[in-house]
């Protein structure tokens, strides 16, 4: 076994472990923390298949922003525990055969017979200052052009449909807004009025009620 | 390629072995004796009154998903970044097109309030 | 490097409906509060722009551009056009709907347009990367639209059925293509019919890859035993947003089944084919049963839907580029029917009430009998009863079925079709002879909904008596 096969299996073993754990585990938050732990490991074997630029990807977008956005929404939930909990004995035998089923599929069809190193040849190895960004780069923004602007159109529908979805503003007798353009806007004469008036002399201070105390 | 990751993976190692070391030697280490009333959970020496747990507002979640829209369109950027002197014009153009289309989202939201929390 | 840039001048109406939706989405939130209606009509100027532009554009030659992710050819043009025809008739049904239940927002036209798009994506799709992009475009707008009237939580329950169904539809076809493109070594339409035609792809890789590509494409189809999602999603959705999702979305999928088993995999034809034949055995058979027992009208229509799924999928069966012809001319049918008898249900339904039982219609014919003749004529087509356009679907795809050796096939779906007959005249029955709850005329709730409701039904019958015209054009852009 080479070292970089040993990488390949810890990383590989990490991985496989910490999704069994974050489907198992109880609590959700627990879950999601086992999920990054997955996540860190996933994109450590990408970037043994030379995939750098995914790997790094992976870690900033899904274990740094996605994982975030699950503990909201595990937060925002309220779950209870309890009831997550009832039939997953009950439902295990069905799950760990399922399981097993897909798993041997899998290895019938993404296995050595149809993808051992025999069949599709050793991997190109680049040398240590081959980029893969670079090729990514070169791809996405030429010849893909039109699948990436797609992207953009994805993320613009994932923006209206959030907000959509979400906000909702209370009325105005409830909450005070503030607003801006009022405020920069306004003049001095809006917030201050000089107002001519006739002197008035004061009466004076009755003193009455001071002598009384 | 790979021995540039090299170091990386030194440093994930020690990393993590600064990290779990310490842990697991106060683990096996320090004195552990622990009784009901030492395990049992309490606020400010009551009994807790309710569970710790709260929903949180929605307005936390409609952030985060903003965040990692914009989050993601920053990991568009690295390549192009990378590559924009042999991409030429085309490519500059289009990520023109792209930012002009999260610019109007980007409009939008603001003009819908989300940006604002109340 | 040596990249050519692309010719943008196929992709035109795409690029004018993207810059009209964005327009119009950052326009809204300054008509919103003024103008009510700017929106609905923007939306709706938008639809007839870029229909105006395909139509005028339209040529029957096939121009593929974006290195192979886009092609526009005559087949795509009229997907796209009906798709635009049966949208411009969702939202007008809708406007009023949405205002009586109170959730009239900007957000639903502009979404529905950025669907609309996700949907011609799809309809041009030439590259697995751009065909997924569109499908998540589409589906996405869709989620949001189910959900928007955040109140009901019938409505959010089936918003979260759809979407986690959805997402598990659009992994197993990713799982699919990600197969394919394995056995491949290419994500493009033609270079992987070529790749499969000479022989050098993996047949076990492949096969497993057809499969789960059929389960994903069977999810979005709503065919059985993929169709759970279907009936609940129409019940719980608001009506107008049910009409849009049983409508265009269904040409849209017809067009990426067309795009990736035929245009793609010919060369798996006996595979995917048995997957199919089983798929439309089941939808018609159950479809039908099911829809037998129902009480509630959207419902009925969806199970209705899945047995027209079955009868769709009888002409890819056949595998022959008439029996697609026929397939597309059955959505197309099929598309403008659901247009008309979700329409019904929003031309009748009020403010805080849904016309969606059967029992509601119960002796529509004293209370209004135009509406009445207007849904006895979609009834009559759905059933497929001659000479409403609904009876040439089912013959073409009959006749299709049957001149590839599948009589037995044919059989079943005649049957069917006599079984389902059943349901659609019981309603037509509580229509005529049942007495009403109230004597009370029962107009449609806007002048625009009636003629609106009638213009959709009455093209039923007129296109039944001359059935050609759109024969000609499903057949000419297939075969040309």
């Amino acid at each position: 076994m080479t070292f970089e096969q040993l990488i390949f299996y810890i990383l590989a073993a990490i991985a496989v472990i910490s999704s069994l754990m974050m489907i198992s585990v109880n609590n959700p938050v627990k879950a999601a923390l086992w999920l990054v732990l997955a996540f860190i490991a996933t994109a450590g074997v990408w970037i043994t298949a030379q995939a750098e630029f995914l790997g790094i990807v992976l870690i900033l977008v899904y274990a740094g922003a996605v994982m975030v956005l699950f503990l909201f929404v595990v937060m925002m939930l309220d779950i209870n525990l309890v009831k997550l909990k009832e039939g997953f004995i009950r439902y295990l035998p069905i799950g760990v055969l399922a399981a097993l089923g897909i798993f041997a599929l899998m290895y019938m069809v993404l296995g050595p017979n149809n993808f051992g190193m025999d069949v599709t040849g050793e991997p190109v190895r680049f040398d240590a200052n081959h980029s893969n960004t670079t090729m990514i780069g070169l791809a996405l923004y030429t010849v893909h052009v039109y699948a990436f602007i797609l992207a953009a159109v994805l993320l613009l529908v994932g923006i209206v449909a959030a907000i959509a979805l979400t906000i909702r503003r209370r009325p105005p007798h409830e909450v005070k807004y503030q607003n801006i353009d009022k405020q920069v806007k306004t003049q001095a004469r809006d917030r201050f009025e000089m107002i001519k008036m006739q002197p008035v002399k004061e009466k004076p201070v009755e003193n009455k009620k001071e002598e009384d105390e | 390629m790979l021995e540039n990751y090299l170091p990386i993976l030194v440093f994930v190692v020690l990393g993590v072995l600064f990290g779990v070391g310490p842990l697991l030697m106060s683990f096996v280490l320090a004195p552990n004796k622990p009784d009901a009333e030492k395990n049992s959970p309490y606020e400010c020496g009551f009994e807790p009154f309710e569970d710790s747990r709260m929903k949180f507002d929605v307005r936390f979640y409609l952030v985060a998903i903003l965040f990692i829209i914009f989050d993601l369109e920053i990991a568009f950027l690295f390549p192009w970044a990378i590559v924009l002197d042999e991409i030429g014009l085309f490519g500059l153009l289009s990520m023109a097109v792209f930012l002009s289309l999260l610019v109007v989202g980007f409009i939008y939201e603001w003009r819908k309030g989300a940006l604002e929390w109340e | 490097m040596n990249f050519v840039i692309p010719d943008f001048t196929p992709a035109v109406p795409e690029m004018v409906l993207l810059a009209l939706a964005s327009f119009i989405l950052i326009a809204d939130t300054f008509w919103s509060e003024r103008y009510k209606y700017a929106t609905y009509y923007a939306t709706q100027a938008s639809l007839v722009i870029v229909g105006l532009l395909i139509l005028f554009s339209f040529t029957s030659e096939t121009a593929v551009t974006f290195n192979e992710s886009f092609v526009r050819d005559a087949f795509a043009d009229v997907l796209k056009l009906f798709i635009i025809l049966v949208s411009i008739g969702v939202f007008l049904f809708s406007k009023e709907y949405l205002q009586n239940h109170d959730f009239y927002k900007g957000e639903f036209f502009t979404l529905g347009l950025f669907a609309i798009l996700g949907m011609f994506v799809m309809v041009s799709a030439y590259n697995f990367i751009t065909l997924f992009v569109g499908l998540e475009i589409m589906s996405l707008a869709m989620y949001a639209m189910i959900a928007m009237q955040r109140d009901s939580a019938k409505a959010t329950e089936a918003a979260m059925k759809y979407f986690v169904l959805g997402a598990l539809a659009t992994g197993l076809l990713l799982y699919g293509l990600s197969m394919i493109y394995g056995a491949t070594g290419t994500l493009t339409i033609p270079e992987v019919k070529a790749v499969i035609e000479a022989g050098k792809a993996n047949s076990t890789v492949l096969a497993f890859g057809v499969v789960f590509i059929v389960i994903g494409l069977g999810f979005k189809l709503g065919a059985v035993p993929f169709h759970m999602w279907v009936p609940d999603v129409y019940d719980g959705a608001p009506t107008a947003v049910t009409l849009f999702i049983a409508a265009a979305p269904k040409i849209a999928a017809f067009a990426i089944v067309y795009r990736l088993l035929v245009d793609g995999m010919p060369g798996l034809v006996v595979d995917w084919q048995q997957l199919l034949i089983i798929m439309a055995i089941l939808s018609m058979v159950i479809g039908t049963v099911i829809a037998l027992a129902q009480t509630n009208f959207k419902r009925l229509l969806a199970y209705s839907g899945i047995a027209h799924i079955g009868f769709l999928l009888l002409g890819f069966i056949a595998a022959t580029p008439e029996g697609y012809s026929a397939a597309m001319f059955y959505v197309l049918v099929y598309a403008i029917t659901s247009v008309a008898a979700f329409g019904m249900i929003l031309a009748l339904g009020r403010k805080g009430m849904e016309f969606d039982q059967i029992k509601d219609f119960a002796g529509l014919n004293k209370r209004n009998p135009w509406l009445a003749a207007m849904m006895l004529i979609i009834m009559f087509s759905m059933a497929g009863v001659p000479p409403f356009i609904g009876f040439y679907a089912k013959l073409v795809v009959l006749e299709e079925v049957i001149a590839a050796g599948f009589t037995w096939l044919a059989i079943i779906g005649v049957v069917t079709a006599i079984a389902g007959a059943f349901y659609y005249l019981r309603v037509i029955k509580v229509m005529y002879f049942d007495a009403p709850e109230q004597d009370t005329p029962l107009p449609a709730s806007t002048r625009e909904l009636s003629v609106g409701v009638s213009v959709y039904s009455l093209s039923l019958l007129v296109l039944g008596i001359m059935p050609a015209w759109l024969m000609a054009v499903a057949y000419n852009s297939l075969l040309m």
